[in-house]
């Protein structure tokens, strides 16, 4: 990340330096007003999901239904750890449901423990899984498309679920077997 | 859809109920931590957008579309597609609003719109849920991650583009 950071950084303001170097600093203020408002918009979706997700927590809602799925995640993360794992199972859940708003910070919160024990390779695979985009239902392009009168809204389902599908398998058995390979 | 949120709250409430866990004081204490998480992403959110904006104003972006729109029609992608692909990685509500504008032009149910939903929906912003996730941590290491995540993501809307086609 600081690699692409620096060489884009620079790139783009030699670029500005010669075409228009006046340009420079409302950009850069630009930038930083965006990432205030983006963090405005991200706090209402935390604040909902986040006060929501407390009360499946306290009320062991989380627990029961992360059950279903806890034996899939341990297996593929190769945890131990119960937190990490209830984490992993309600983040995988969310995606599965389309609410990715919901879905983050399950994410974070199974990555912190997971760096407890320097597990590594299942916080890895959790970013590839969640980065590759794992929606059943693609709720918001489906809006999109009605409001947009669309005569079939949701005919885009099925090839999206195969796009999702094969894009989450893909990067994650690369991910898979690659590890395997440097380990032995 | 529209049911699946108001469903999942009556659930959790219900189940709240049962269990006698006080609601108002955990929800509250539920927006605080996300108060806390939301600062946590300023610094990354911050340096990133301004990298965006930089990049934008360069025109770099631009010269990038164009230079790779040839690649892209060769590889079956349609070159309306080029700005939406290259964007979503970085942006989420940067590429929804490149996937609105595809839309409007095009027609919800043109080849090129659905290609374009098709894309949009099955990736994500990468480099913004690398930036999150992995926010607190000190050893990072995430090139070869984001690397397979890109390389997968490339195909899938090959592949988008191709089923599009028949379906």
């Amino acid at each position: 990340m600081n690699a692409i950071f620096t060489c884009i950084f620079l790139i783009s303001l030699a670029i500005l330096a010669i075409i228009s170097p006046e340009g420079v600093l409302p950009a850069l203020l630009g930038g930083a007003e965006r990432s205030l408002t983006m963090a405005v918009t991200l706090f209402c979706i935390y604040a909902v999901w986040m006060g929501l997700s407390r009360l499946a927590e306290k009320s062991g809602l989380s627990r029961t239904a992360s059950k279903a799925l806890k034996p899939l995640s341990r297996r593929l993360f190769k945890t131990d750890n119960e937190v990490a794992n209830e984490n992993i199972a309600m983040n995988l859940s969310c995606n599965l449901l389309g609410v990715g708003g919901a879905a983050t910070p399950y994410a974070v919160r199974a990555i912190g423990e997971l760096e407890k024990e320097n597990n590594t390779f299942a916080q890895k695979l959790l970013f590839i899984i969640n980065a590759t985009s794992v929606q059943i239902v693609p709720t918001t392009v489906i809006a999109l498309r009605t409001s947009a009168g669309s005569a079939a809204a949701s005919d885009i389902f099925l090839p999206s679920l195969i796009c999702t599908a094969f894009s989450t398998v893909f990067a994650a058995g690369i991910y898979i077997l690659g590890s395997k390979k440097w380990r032995t | 859809m529209a049911y699946i949120v108001p469903a999942i709250f009556i659930i959790v409430l219900v189940f709240a109920i049962i269990k006698k866990v006080k609601i108002y004081d955990e929800f509250s204490a539920g927006v605080g931590e996300a108060v806390k998480f939301t600062m946590s992403l300023i610094p990354c959110l911050a340096a990133i957008f301004m990298m965006c904006e930089l990049f934008e104003a360069s025109g770099l972006a631009d010269k990038l579309t164009q230079a790779l729109s040839p690649v892209f029609s060769f590889l079956g992608i349609p070159k309306e597609l080029t700005k939406l692909v290259l964007i979503k990685p970085f942006s989420g509500s940067g590429s929804l609003a490149y996937l609105n504008n595809i839309i409007d032009e095009y027609g919800a149910d043109s080849y090129i719109a659905r290609c374009a939903c098709v894309c949009f929906g099955s990736s994500e912003t990468v480099f913004y849920i690398s930036a999150v996730y992995f926010a607190g941590l000190k050893q990072k290491k995430l090139a070869a991650p984001i690397a397979i995540v890109l390389v997968s993501t490339f195909l899938t809307t090959i592949l988008a583009c191709l089923i599009c086609r028949v379906m």
